[in-house]
C-alpha cells in the first residue's frame, strides 16, 4: 500500500478514514483515493481460499502423475522488457489444472503466459484428461457457492463490492440503500449514493462469473430484466398533487376513482410505488415533455401505510424514495403514466473534489453572502442551516410548530437529507422548493437552503425595523408589507400561508375529520 | 405477485437442512406465512416446552424484517401478552443478510437469556429484577401449563 496523506478541505461525508487518501499505484488510474474506500475483498478472498483447499485435495489424489510444464511467454503483455525474461519449465505432479495452479502458486508463472503440457508417461494421457474434467466441474461448483448474493440468494448480477469489502448484486445494493445506509453483511456505513449507480463493478468477480458460470448468468440476467419490466423504472404511474422529497413522509388523501384504481394497482403489483409531481401552474416548458400540465421532476413514493375508508377513499402514509425526471408521459385508464429516469447525486469523489476546490482559497472579505457560503465547508454549511433552525426554535417560529416536528422529525444531521427536511417545513414558495429536486450535489443543496435563510433573515430584520419605527405611532404593520421592503435581490418569496393554523382552516376537508388520530399532523396531509 | 426466488430458496433450505429444535413450515395457500415451533433451550426455565409462533414475510422482505409473534403463552420479560417480541434484529438492527433461520435462532437465544433491562412486558421484567428465582419459577410453571401439550 502506498503511504496515506491527509486530504485537505473535505468535510463530507464524515465516515472514518475519508480524511486520509493516497495516490493510486496503478498506472492507468493514478487518481487520489480515500483510504476508507479500500479494504480486503472478502468474497474474492473466500473464493481463493476454497479453490486452494480444493487444489490441495486434488493434488494429493494425483501425486503420482508427473507432468512437464513449459511456459510460453506472451511478449505483447510483458510490461517490463528491460529484464531478460526466460520461459520457465518445470516437472510437477498432478493433472493439468493442479500442476498449473502449483506453478502459479510458486510464483513461477507470469499472469499472461500460456502453458504447454507433456505427460512424462504417455499412457496417463487419458487419466489426466478425466481428472481435469472432474476437477473443472468441482471448481465450478464451489466457486458458484461463493458467487451467491446474500440479499437475493441468486447468482450475483453485476457484482458491486462495498468499501467494507462485501459483494452483492448492484441492484440489491440499490434496494438496500432505499432502506438503510448500512452494509447488510457487517452493518458498517456504506459511503455510497442512493441508487449505487456510480460505483465500479468488481471486475475480477465479474470475469469469474462470466467465464465459469456463463449459462447461469445469462439466465439470471433474463430473469432480472423480466422482474424489472414487471415492477418499475421505465413506466411509472404519476400522481399530480404536491411537492415531496426523498426520506420525508407525505400524507395523501385519495378520493378520485381514477387514482383509487392507480393506488390499487401499485398495491396489487407489490411495488407499492408511484411518482408524485407538481402541477405546472405557469405552463413553463418541461424538457422533453414540452409544456406539460405537470413539472418534469418528481419523487417516487413508497406506500408505507394505507387506510381504506368504507366508501373506497383512502388515506396514505408514504415515504419518499428517490427523485426522478419524467422523459415522456401517457395516459392509462384516466391517470398519468410516465417513463422516468432516476436522479442520483454525483459520485462522492466529485462531491469531495468540489468541496476541496471551493474552500481552498482565502476566506472572502466583505459582505458578499454568496462568496461566503461558497467558501464554507460542507459541514459548516450544514451547521449554518442547523443554527438557523435552532434560532427559529428559540423564537418559537410558527413554522416550527410541534405538529411539524412530529410529522417530519427533528432536523436530520445527514447533510444529504437536511435540505429535504428543511424544505418540507419551511413556509416559502413551492417554485423555490422545487429547485431542490434536480440537484445532484449535496453541497449545492445546502447552499440553496443557506440562500433561503439569508432572504428570510433579511426580511425579518426589515420587519423588526419597521415595527420599531411604527411603535411610537401605534401603527399595525402588515407582515407582508414589511417583507416587501426588502425585495431587492430576493429570490425567495416568503410568507405563504402555510403555517399549521392557516393550513388547518384552509384544509377543513372530511378526510382529516375521519381519521385525525391516524396521522401526527393534519397540516401535512395533502389534499388531492 | 410471484414469490421472490430468495423466499423459495430459504424455504427449501429450511426443509432440507432443518435447525435442531426449530421448525418453520409455510402454509400451502400462503407461502409467506409460516407455522413456527421453537423448543425451549436446555437449562432455561423454558426447557422441555414447545413454543408455537407465527411468522410472516412482508412484501418487501428481505428489505424489511419478518413479522413474528408467539402464539403459545410465555412468561418472559421481552415478550408481551400478545406474543410480540422485543428483539433488536427484528426492528432497527434488521439486515437483509439475516434470514428466517438466523432470526429464529436469535429468538431461541433470547429465551435462554432474558433481558429485563429492555423490557416489553413491564410487569414480568419488574418481577424478574426484584425476585428472579420466583420469576423463573413462574416461567417454568407457564411452560408446563401452556407449552407441554
Amino acid at each position: 500500500m502506498p503511504l496515506p496523506h491527509h486530504r485537505a478541505n473535505i468535510t463530507y461525508p464524515q465516515n472514518a478514514g475519508r480524511a486520509q487518501g493516497f495516490e493510486c499505484p496503478f498506472k492507468d488510474c493514478g487518481m487520489e483515493h480515500s483510504t476508507a474506500d479500500c479494504s480486503i475483498d472478502v468474497t474474492l478472498n473466500k473464493m481463493v481460499e476454497v479453490v486452494k483447499v480444493q487444489m490441495a485435495h486434488s493434488a494429493s489424489n494425483s501425486a503420482n502423475i508427473p507432468l512437464r510444464l513449459d511456459e510460453r511467454l506472451n511478449m505483447r503483455n510483458l510490461i517490463d522488457t528491460s529484464i531478460d525474461v526466460m520461459p520457465r519449465s518445470r516437472v510437477l505432479h498432478g493433472s493439468r489444472i493442479v500442476s498449473a495452479f502449483t506453478m502459479a502458486d510458486m510464483g513461477e508463472l507470469d499472469y499472461s503466459s500460456e502453458l504447454s503440457f507433456t505427460p512424462l508417461d504417455p499412457d496417463l494421457e487419458e487419466t489426466i484428461k478425466s481428472l481435469d474434467v472432474a476437477l473443472a466441474g468441482d471448481l465450478r461448483e464451489i466457486i458458484r457457492g461463493e458467487c451467491e448474493c446474500q440479499v437475493c440468494y441468486g447468482l450475483m448480477v453485476d457484482p458491486l463490492t462495498t468499501a467494507c469489502g462485501h459483494t452483492f448484486c448492484r441492484k440489491c445494493v440499490a434496494r438496500v440503500l432505499d432502506h438503510s445506509t448500512l452494509c447488510p453483511a457487517c452493518r458498517r456505513p456504506l459511503p455510497m449514493r442512493p441508487g449505487a449507480t456510480t460505483e465500479p463493478s468488481n471486475k475480477r468477480m465479474s470475469h469469474a462469473i462470466e467465464g465459469l458460470l456463463t449459462d447461469e448468468l445469462a439466465a439470471r440476467i433474463v430473469a432480472v430484466e423480466q422482474e424489472e419490466t414487471l415492477h418499475e423504472d421505465g413506466w411509472m404511474p404519476l400522481f399530480p398533487c404536491t411537492l415531496a422529497y426523498p426520506a420525508m413522509p407525505t400524507f395523501l388523501h385519495i378520493f378520485e376513482p381514477r387514482y383509487r384504481l392507480m393506488i390499487r394497482r401499485v398495491l396489487e403489483s407489490g411495488s407499492r410505488k408511484f411518482g408524485i409531481i407538481m402541477y405546472n401552474a405557469r405552463g413553463v416548458p418541461q424538457g422533453s415533455l414540452g409544456r406539460s400540465v405537470f413539472m418534469q421532476y418528481g419523487t417516487v413514493l413508497h406506500i408505507s401505510r394505507i387506510e381504506v375508508l368504507p366508501d373506497g377513499r383512502s388515506i396514505l402514509e408514504t415515504h419518499g424514495l428517490y427523485r426522478f425526471r419524467a422523459l415522456e408521459s401517457s395516459m392509462l385508464d384516466g391517470y398519468i403514466i410516465g417513463r422516468i429516469q432516476r436522479i442520483d447525486d454525483m459520485p462522492l469523489a466529485e462531491e469531495e473534489a468540489a468541496e476541496a476546490l471551493e474552500t481552498r482559497g482565502p476566506v472572502p472579505v466583505g459582505d458578499n453572502h454568496e462568496a461566503r457560503i461558497s467558501h464554507m465547508s460542507t459541514q459548516a454549511l450544514l451547521q449554518y442551516n442547523l443554527d438557523f433552525v435552532a434560532r427559529a426554535r428559540t423564537r418559537s417560529e410558527r413554522w416550527l410548530h410541534d405538529s411539524m416536528l412530529t410529522a417530519y422529525g427533528q432536523p436530520p444531521t445527514d447533510p444529504a437529507i437536511f435540505p429535504y427536511w428543511f424544505a418540507s417545513i419551511l413556509p416559502i414558495a413551492e417554485d423555490e422548493k422545487y429547485l431542490l429536486l434536480p440537484t445532484t450535489s449535496v453541497r449545492e443543496r445546502l447552499k440553496m437552503t443557506a440562500r433561503w435563510i439569508r432572504v428570510l433573515e433579511e426580511a425579518r430584520c426589515a420587519r423588526i425595523r419597521v415595527m420599531r419605527l411604527a411603535r411610537p405611532l401605534e401603527l399595525e404593520v402588515d407582515e407582508d408589507e414589511a417583507s416587501q421592503q426588502d425585495d431587492d435581490d430576493s429570490t425567495v418569496s416568503t410568507a405563504e400561508p402555510e403555517t399549521p393554523e392557516a393550513a388547518e382552516t384552509a384544509d377543513a376537508q372530511p378526510a382529516t375529520a375521519n381519521s385525525p388520530q391516524a396521522f401526527p399532523s393534519d397540516q401535512s396531509q395533502q389534499q388531492q | 405477485m410471484a414469490l421472490p426466488k430468495r423466499i423459495i430458496k430459504e424455504t427449501e433450505r429450511l426443509m432440507s437442512e432443518p435447525v435442531p429444535g426449530i421448525s418453520a413450515v409455510p402454509h400451502e395457500d400462503n407461502l409467506r406465512y409460516f407455522d413456527v415451533t421453537i423448543d425451549g433451550p436446555a437449562s432455561s426455565p423454558y426447557e422441555g416446552g414447545k413454543f408455537r409462533a407465527e411468522l410472516f414475510l412482508p412484501d418487501d422482505y428481505p428489505m424489511t424484517p419478518p413479522k413474528i409473534r408467539f402464539l403459545t403463552k410465555i412468561y418472559h420479560p421481552n415478550i408481551d401478552k400478545l406474543g410480540r417480541i422485543c428483539l433488536d434484529v427484528l426492528k432497527s438492527n434488521w439486515s437483509p443478510a439475516l434470514q428466517i433461520r438466523t432470526i429464529l435462532l436469535s429468538i431461541q437465544a433470547l429465551l435462554g437469556a432474558p433481558n429485563p433491562d429492555d423490557p416489553l412486558a413491564n410487569d414480568v421484567a419488574q418481577r424478574w429484577k426484584e425476585n428472579e428465582p420466583a420469576a423463573i419459577q413462574t416461567a417454568r410453571e407457564w411452560t408446563k401449563t401452556h407449552a407441554m401439550a
